[in-house]
């Protein structure tokens, strides 16, 4: 599914992340775990294309270098990223941009845009499953959403968009246990052996939900180890320290 | 420039050719004379500072008056919702009185100009002014179905310049709701200036909404002043799209304990269009409120002026005034001028101002992006949310209805 290799990302002329490597099978669910300033938020917006952030090396996706493809060209061939602090805008309601990013996504891959009445129902299906008010939806997106509503709407995008490789950047933060297991159940209920996951987190807590395929520690922008999920428990306990220098 | 002199003839022939009904020979060359004294307004002038008149004026060496005898109207410019039609063709108003339950249309009657010191181009309007309409709600009266003014622009009319006066009266505890649009069929050389005066008295409500769209060598003075009396509200919404030159001037008088008058308007604007705000919302009396907000998006190298003073006298305490503008610079071409004013001599009142002025969110874009929608949908929803701010505030659905298809329209062209 992602096959990174040696990748190196700068943001103005700085280097966060140097050499990476990392193979992700479809299925899979990667964990990335590290201290703050390690580099993980750069490397979700990297793999997005975000602009700003220069890459080089390789970013094997489906056995194409997307290196070269903008943000919108990765997100219609199903790369999503639930964002850490999902961006509030104003006077752009919830449910329009829900069916615009949809039918973007159904027209880049020559599909039949879905109607009105269609979306309705299929958002109306999905978001009772992630505990979302419809209200909400009516809302202009993100604005004055708490924060647990802000994460439940990242997820709620990412079923309706059903992508093949999800970043879930620090999904985690900011959310009450409760809100926490409703994520996860969302998160879990789209696990398949056809999409992969890879979540960045700072804690195991959400990884005792979610629980990974495999666990990266991510410091100085390099993954450092790699283990199961059990080396999650290992760095709840001992912290990352060591692993600094 | 305007030639003084010549006008001065001008003025002579336009008495003498009956656009000016005998009473008010007075009162228009006095106002005229002022008008001559204060000269054309320069941007050294504090009160037409950002304005874009003084220069337009320059286009208008010679004035030409004339009066278009054509009443024509074409039917398909109707809204084609149930509505009151008030027809000003070229200036002049040409569709039927109406007179039924408590609503009277006619037109324009009043003879009692008044002077403001600053504004010369008032003077020049109460000098050479044609009769628009007259709009009366008596008390108790609440109009069913909207008011529409058309302001018609005709390809066959010969003159630069049109004049009107206006004029809405609401008696106690009185409403209606207002939709005005301009609709141009040429891109002839116009210089228009419009009055309007609106009283409202105790516990009336007016709600008016104007679409000022897409014209070519126009310049538009609009000049409301409105008087608002114990528990009164007026609430004004307008949508200014390319409108090559236009000022929106207004005086909100609140004098009555409860008055309120919130005013909000959308700049959409490109190529070098330019559009300015002059509002003054005078706080009389206590416990009065007053709301303005402005958003303007501005491509290329077009320009959006806001001059928003919120004045409180001594005696108005528990005043609430709110003033917001905002402005979104999509070219680096692009300005947005800003002079929020308050001035408060009151000491228990609640005032609140702000401006800002920026590019698109590139956040914003990234995450739009990030969900498969491309970067130029994903700056046009941005520009129609910003906008949308004020539409949304907008209470009756078919208006409402017809700003959004208005903006979806222009944001898709």
């Amino acid at each position: 599914m992602i096959n990174i290799k040696n990748l190196a990302v700068s943001v103005e002329d700085k280097e966060i992340i140097k050499n990476l490597n990392l193979e992700i099978n479809s299925g899979e669910v990667h964990a990335i775990m590290g201290p703050n300033g390690s580099g993980k938020s750069t490397l979700s917006y990297a793999l997005s294309g975000k602009d700003g952030y220069e890459a080089k090396g390789e970013i094997n996706y489906n056995g194409e270098n997307i290196l070269d493809l903008n943000t919108e060209e990765r997100a219609q061939k199903g790369i999503f990223l639930a964002f850490q602090y999902p961006i509030e805008i104003p006077g752009v309601f919830t449910n329009n941009f829900l069916r615009t990013s949809v039918n973007a996504v159904k027209k880049s891959k020559g599909e039949k845009e879905i109607n009105a009445v269609e979306f309705l129902s299929l958002v109306k299906e999905k978001s009772q499953k992630l505990k979302i008010d419809k209200e909400m939806l009516s809302r202009p997106l993100n604005v004055g959403f708490s924060g647990g509503e802000k994460k439940r709407n990242e997820i709620l995008q990412m079923s309706l968009l059903e992508p093949n490789f999800v970043i879930m950047d620090e999904t985690d933060s900011g959310l009450d246990i409760d809100a926490l297991k409703v994520v996860s159940n969302g998160v879990n209920a789209m696990r398949s052996p056809k999409r992969s996951f890879l979540i960045i987190t700072h804690y195991q807590r959400l990884l005792n939900y979610i629980k990974p395929d495999y666990v990266h520690v991510f410091a100085n922008g390099k993954i450092v180890q790699s283990g199961d999920w059990k080396l999650a428990l290992e760095l709840e306990n001992d912290g990352y320290a060591k692993f600094l220098n | 420039m305007i030639d003084i002199e010549k006008l001065k003839n001008h003025f002579k022939d336009f008495k003498k050719s009956g656009l000016a009904n005998s009473q008010s020979i007075k009162n228009r060359t006095d106002a005229f004379e002022r008008f001559c004294q204060k000269g054309i307004p320069t941007l050294k002038q504090e009160h037409w500072k950002y304005s874009p008149l003084s220069k337009d004026l320059a286009q208008f060496e010679n004035l030409k008056f004339t009066v278009n005898q054509d009443k024509y109207f074409d039917a398909v410019n109707y809204e084609k919702f149930d509505h009151y039609q008030i027809v000003l063709k070229d200036g002049v108003l040409i569709s039927e009185n109406i007179k039924e339950n408590g609503l009277e249309i006619t037109q324009y009657k009043k003879d009692n100009f008044y002077e403001i010191e600053k504004n010369q181009i008032l003077d020049f309007n109460n000098a050479f002014f044609t009769s628009g309409y007259e709009i009366k709600v008596d008390k108790n009266y609440q109009v069913k179905k909207p008011i529409v003014i058309y302001n018609y622009f005709s390809k066959d009319f010969e003159g630069n310049n049109i004049n009107n006066k206006n004029f809405i009266f609401l008696d106690i505890n009185s409403k209606v709701e207002i939709f005005e649009k301009n609709i141009f069929d040429e891109e002839n050389l116009i210089f228009f200036t419009k009055n309007l005066d609106i009283e409202l008295k105790q516990d009336a409500s007016l709600i008016k909404y104007y679409l000022n769209s897409t014209n070519k060598n126009k310049t538009i003075y609009n000049f409301i002043r409105s008087k608002l009396e114990k528990n009164s509200q007026f609430e004004k919404f307008n949508f200014s799209h390319n409108v090559s030159s236009c000022r929106d001037e207004i005086i909100a008088d609140l004098n009555g304990e409860h008055a309120f008058v919130s005013l909000n308007n959308i700049q959409h604007l490109s190529q070098k269009c330019f559009h300015e705000i002059k509002w003054e919302i005078n706080h009389n009396e206590e416990n009065t409120k007053s709301s303005q907000f402005v958003k303007s998006a501005l491509h290329d190298d077009s320009v959006s002026a806001f001059q928003g003073k919120i004045f409180v006298e001594s005696k108005a305490q528990k005043t609430d005034g709110y003033q917001l503008s905002r402005a979104l610079l999509l070219s680096d071409q692009s300005k947005f001028l800003s002079k929020p004013e308050l001035e408060i001599y009151a000491d228990d009142v609640k005032c609140s101002h702000g401006s800002s002025s920026g590019s698109i969110d590139k956040d914003s874009i990234f995450y739009l992006r990030s969900r498969g929608i491309n970067e130029v949908d994903a700056k046009k929803m941005m520009i129609e949310g910003f906008l949308a701010e004020v539409i949304n505030k907008i209470k009756n659905e078919k208006i409402r209805s017809i700003f959004f298809n208005k903006l979806n329209e222009i944001n898709n062209s």
